[in-house]
């Protein structure tokens, strides 16, 4: 398949700088978003995002192409360590922006719907119950936690931990489902 | 298949872990092909809602992300001055820590450059990590010029590992092929500017594993 993140970031994995260049150019404002998206400090994503290339650069020769998109691996890279910054914060809850991310969603999800690799992911959510579904988005996209996830849906942290994990293996359950 | 297991990868790729369990499943992670495997697999079926992640142009922290990684001798801004204080900072806890933990293995060496003979001679070694390059002949050049280290697939153009001051260079590197080409330039001070060899090849040679 086509894929020429996953070239630059085999490129990277022969220390090849050149590459380096040009997987900054065509990654940066995608991870830029990531990290802004979660993160919500423009000043902490921008030290994030040169910790994310970073690690990127270091990291390059543990992609392998057969198991995904080289922008899969690169946003996951930035996921983890978004998260791993966010839970290394003091506790606090972000209700404001958790509410202002909800209102988004219905034009995010048409969005989504336009794309044929996300199309599988959308009908499988669909299967879900709308507030598990939203508790499953928040965590993966804003990288909110069991406890604010808890607080936001008013239930306790274990059943907000059973709706997870249940909501996960649905997932897994349907998306193997359309693919087969 | 263990199914706590997928179920945990599950919830490590969504990022809702509790921390100290996150920080246990990353540590089994690093050194579980099986781990890695589910982790991935996650990883791919979530990816679909990467989607939502709106682009947002980022400043060019390109020059900053590069002097990260590859610290310069020559740099004028003040990320150059604070990455040469760090690296004084590091130099001096080195001299300090490593010489009686590092003295007595000498990584082996994979390639000499320039004959037996010749005034300049560099050694490169690999620890499995790092491929270190030292002069084992001759002088660093002038102060308006630096020596750059180039390594050259077959048929591939030169990627430069960095410039030889007056320690040793160390650059972490996956993993050296033998036949590969080792090659010193001469280069202005701070570098060949465009990332590509402009002076003459000073000494030159192999890698043999």
């Amino acid at each position: 398949m086509d894929d020429p993140i996953a070239d630059l970031l085999t490129r990277c994995a022969a220390q090849d700088r050149a590459a380096f260049r040009a997987l900054y150019s065509a990654t940066s404002a995608k991870l830029m978003g990531v990290l802004l998206r979660m993160l919500k400090d423009r000043q902490e994503a921008e030290e994030a995002l040169q910790e994310v290339y970073t690690r990127i650069w270091l990291r390059a020769q543990r992609f392998d192409p057969a198991r995904g998109r080289g922008m899969t691996w690169a946003i996951a890279v930035a996921r983890h360590l978004a998260i791993d910054r966010l839970r290394a914060r003091p506790i606090q809850t972000e209700e404001a922006e958790y509410d202002q991310i909800a209102d988004t969603t219905p034009r995010a999800e048409s969005r989504l719907v336009a794309l044929g690799e996300a199309r599988q992911i959308v009908q499988c959510f669909d299967t879900l119950e709308p507030a598990r579904a939203a508790a499953l988005r928040g965590a993966y996209l804003d990288g909110l936690s069991y406890a604010d996830l808890a607080d936001r849906h008013d239930v306790p942290l274990n059943t907000m931990r059973t709706w997870l994990r249940r909501g996960l293996a649905a997932l897994r359950d349907c998306m193997e489902g359309v693919r087969a | 298949m263990n199914g706590e297991d997928r179920d945990i990868a599950g919830e490590y790729v969504l990022g809702t872990l509790p921390h100290a369990e996150r920080l246990a499943f990353a540590a089994r992670l690093k050194s579980d092909p099986t781990l890695q495997v589910l982790v991935a697999e996650w990883e791919d079926r979530l990816a679909g809602l990467n989607a939502e992640y709106a682009e947002s142009p980022a400043p060019d922290l390109f020059p900053a992300i590069e002097a990260r990684l590859f610290p310069r001798p020559a740099q004028s801004r003040w990320q150059g001055w604070l990455g040469g204080l760090v690296t004084a900072a590091a130099v001096l806890l080195g001299a300090v820590v490593l010489p009686p933990l590092l003295a007595p293995v000498a990584p082996p060496v994979i390639a000499e450059l320039g004959a037996p003979d010749a005034g300049l001679r560099f050694e490169a070694h690999y620890d499995g990590r790092d491929l270190i390059l030292r002069r084992v002949a001759g002088a660093a050049p002038a102060a308006s010029q630096s020596h750059e280290l180039w390594i050259i697939a077959p048929d591939a153009a030169p990627v430069s590992l960095g410039l030889i001051g007056a320690d040793p260079l160390r650059v972490a590197y996956p993993a050296p092929l033998a036949g590969w080409t080792l090659a010193v330039t001469l280069e202005p001070a701070g570098g060949a500017p465009q990332g590509i060899p402009t002076g003459p090849i000073v000494a030159a040679g192999q890698i043999t594993l």
